[in-house]
């Protein structure tokens, strides 16, 4: 009895030291982590003042990064003669940027794809320095400075990259993920020859128009507009097309200053009755898409007639076009006037950054920088350098938006920053049980019976509700619009 | 004897036939998307039966891109290691709960009788640290470790055959000199055999659809078949039709262990409710 109680307490004295030194070592390997990210820092930011970074020492090195382009490293997904699915290795753009990286460098290049963000974030939980880096693009600002190194202040963004770098992750001053590329987004993207069969060689500039292409759309059997609403996520369009309504890519975070954004009389409520309204209009589609790789082949096979997504979308549906039909037929155009002109969002892209545990950071940045540079690649991601010494290459996606731009038919509105406004906003949204999954768009969208589509009852019901809750989450929080 | 009545014995039948299609139909459009082309799978209703039944291309694609051979020995290697350990030390945890008395019994059943009731995605932020710490992550032994744990099912499956043996072998073993390891080695390990079968059943195929875990542990190194099937899917969008071959792939070698054992499954659940 004597023996056992013996190595009971000494069973119970060992784990109480393992539990002290698992302890011990974690601080050590916070505080380690932090003063190293610190050192590099400093060091990192010298290098980019002096702009010198001996690349030759960096010979050897291997880095790993992380991105959700799936397509970028084992190419576009298309359909074969038989109609059977296959990767299109020659559209693996970035494998090839990295080995072109590795053969002018000699810093190899690892990739892994990650299909989201909880993928990699595990890693980064335990400061792990198996990445260096990464593309998290659905990060919190607070995840973005706690897991990423600084890259440059806000300061020297702003010099390579213009306003484009007041919408790229930032916190007190610090750029966290840097975006060399800018996108035309949310817009309308479109199969070409089912709209010329509804007798219109492009998209109409007016919402009437518009209004009447869709219906005659229709009438060929043909659903004028692919939602996916199966899905949340295909709703965040609407906040930015509330920009359009408004003509103030603001408008979504202004919902602050007043009660009721979810009445028709204000852009946001305006925007999501027009949707509702498109709805009733049996413009989209009635079935239910098994996934959003049906719903982009719909547009791909002329069953459907558009999305209103962003640029993002475009070449992979134009990846699904069928055999034997030019992919070009998909195109990407602004969306209509919705009454106060007409307007594409234009917002920084492809956002790359280097993990504060990574210890190959200097080889990270030269990766970084030699993405930034190459416009062929940008553009063959689908974006357009935004560098400032960089001559930009247009991709043909933006033919029809960048001429029109240029010619003042459409004016591009730059992505606003986030603020404090804009977390303001989510944090009165939440209190509201609105925010998660789109609620905001989502509650309303559903509100309206298909069946029954004059009957605006139960919609206006719930904008009452929402208007309601909104108010009522505002005040609250004692949350205000900071000007 | 009860006479059962024509009403009745049509509302069973009606009721089995139900249940039957209940369980059959999500299995009948996988079985059809895995010979359907791309382009068929995107432009015809799930329910709609392949215009080819001799297209193996989405399987070859599966076996080819998703490297399903190496995930699926990934996966019986692991299986096998991990539910050898986890049937041993069950069957001494389950021996010693069972057999003896001693202080603090109730407390250690009561304590595994919890850990039922915690999910386990909430413990796996500290798990996660704990093996990363160990230097195990993408590393086979990870996944092998958190699966041969003891679990209370396991528990109560051995219990239920404990109790059908007799305490009196034990005690003629001790009078012969046998020692209490011996007589769980020579005596009590080969009589719960039936039991140890249906639990390499039960939790084998658990282990085998596990996807957490395997995902969270072994991300790139070592994937297991689960592991290995979620590659084909994409942050916006995913060729079912590939996914749907790889399934059934998968399905094959659980399928072929059930109609091996499925006679000590029926066993062992029957127990298991009894007791």
């Amino acid at each position: 009895m004597k023996l056992k109680r013996l190595i009971a307490l000494s069973l119970a004295a060992v784990l109480t030291l393992a539990g002290c030194s698992f302890g011990g070592d974690t601080q050590k390997d916070t505080a380690g982590s932090a003063e190293e990210a610190g050192a590099s820092t400093d060091s990192d930011t010298e290098n980019q003042a002096s702009g010198e970074t001996d690349l030759s020492s960096l010979k050897g090195t291997t880095i790993n990064v992380y991105t959700q382009g799936g397509n970028l490293v084992l190419g576009e997904e298309k359909k074969d003669a038989d109609g059977n699915t296959y990767r299109d290795e020659s559209t693996a753009y970035l494998a090839q940027l990295a080995e072109r990286f590795t053969e002018e460098t000699g810093i190899h290049v690892e990739l892994h794809v990650a299909a989201n963000e909880d993928d990699v974030r595990p890693l980064f939980q335990v400061q792990d320095d198996s990445v260096d880096v990464y593309t998290m693009p659905n990060w919190s600002i607070d995840e973005w400075a706690a897991y990423a190194q600084s890259y440059c202040t806000l300061e020297e963004a702003e010099g390579l990259y213009g306003d484009y770098a007041l919408s790229m992750p930032q916190k007190d001053g610090q750029i966290y993920s840097i975006m060399p590329a800018r996108a035309y987004n949310q817009a309308v993207v479109y199969n070409e020859e089912v709209i010329k069969a509804a007798g219109y060689d492009e998209i109409p500039a007016t919402l009437d128009e518009f209004n009447k292409m869709c219906e005659a759309v229709k009438a060929m059997g043909v659903t004028p507009i692919s939602l996916h609403r199966v899905e949340n996520w295909p709703l965040a369009t609407v906040s930015d097309f509330a920009g359009y309504v408004a003509g103030d890519a603001n408008i979504f975070t202004e919902s602050l200053k007043i009660d009721n954004p979810f009445s028709p009389e204000n852009p946001f409520g305006k925007t999501i009755k027009m949707y509702t309204q498109w709805k009733a209009d049996g413009f989209f589609e009635p079935e239910v898409y098994t996934d959003f790789g049906v719903a982009m082949d719909s547009v791909a096979y002329g069953k459907a007639a558009m999305m209103l997504f962003g640029s993002w979308v475009v070449p992979q549906i134009q990846g699904r076009v069928p055999e034997g039909k030019d992919p070009s037929i998909i195109k990407f155009a602004p969306a209509p006037d919705f009454g106060a002109g007409r307007y594409v969002l234009s917002a920084p892209a492809s956002n790359w950054s280097i993990s504060k545990f990574s210890k190959n950071k200097e080889a990270s940045r030269a990766f970084i920088e030699f993405i930034s540079e190459d416009a062929q690649f940008i553009a063959d991601m689908g974006f357009i350098a935004n560098k400032k010494e960089i001559e930009p290459v247009i991709p043909d996606l933006y033919s029809i938006i960048d001429s029109m731009v240029e010619d003042g038919e459409c004016t591009a509105l730059i992505a606003p920053a986030s603020d404090e406004n804009t977390q303001a906003n989510q944090e009165v949204l939440t209190e509201a049980g609105l925010y998660a999954d789109y609620k905001y768009v989502g509650l309303l969208f559903d509100a309206l019976d298909v069946t029954k589509p004059d009957d605006w009852t139960a919609y206006n019901k719930q904008v009452e509700a929402q208007n309601k809750a909104y108010a009522e989450g505002k005040e609250k929080l004692g949350i205000k619009w900071v000007d | 004897m009860i006479q059962e009545s024509k009403l009745y014995r049509i509302l069973r039948y009606v009721f089995l036939l139900a249940a039957c299609i209940f369980v059959i139909i999500p299995v009948v459009p996988v079985v059809y998307m895995a010979f359907k082309t791309g382009v068929e799978y995107s432009s015809t209703n799930v329910l709609t039966p392949p215009s080819n039944w001799l297209n193996f291309y989405n399987f070859a694609y599966a076996i080819r891109v998703g490297k399903l051979g190496r995930a699926l020995m990934n996966t019986a290697v692991i299986l096998g290691i991990s539910l050898s350990l986890q049937i041993l030390f069950t069957t001494m945890v389950s021996y010693v709960l069972h057999r003896f008395e001693f202080r603090g019994k109730k407390i250690v059943m009561t304590l595994f009788t919890l850990t039922m009731f915690i999910p386990v995605v909430t413990t796996q932020t500290v798990v996660f640290q704990i093996i990363y710490r160990m230097r195990l992550v993408n590393k086979m032994p990870s996944v092998i470790i958190l699966y041969s744990g003891v679990g209370i099912v396991g528990i109560y499956i051995m219990f239920n055959l404990l109790a059908s043996i007799s305490k009196e072998l034990d005690e003629s073993a001790l009078i012969d000199g046998a020692s209490y390891f011996t007589i769980y080695r020579r005596i009590i390990l080969p009589l719960l055999k039936p039991a140890c079968t249906t639990l390499l059943i039960l939790n084998g195929i658990g282990m085998y659809n596990d996807f957490f875990i395997p995902n969270l542990y072994l991300r790139k190194n070592v994937q297991t078949f689960t592991v290995a099937l979620y590659q084909f899917f994409g942050s916006t969008a995913t060729p079912f039709e590939i996914v749907s071959a790889a399934i059934l792939l998968g399905i094959i070698p659980i399928g072929i262990v059930y109609l091996f054992l499925q006679k000590y499954i029926y066993y062992g659940l029957a127990g298991a409710v009894k007791s």
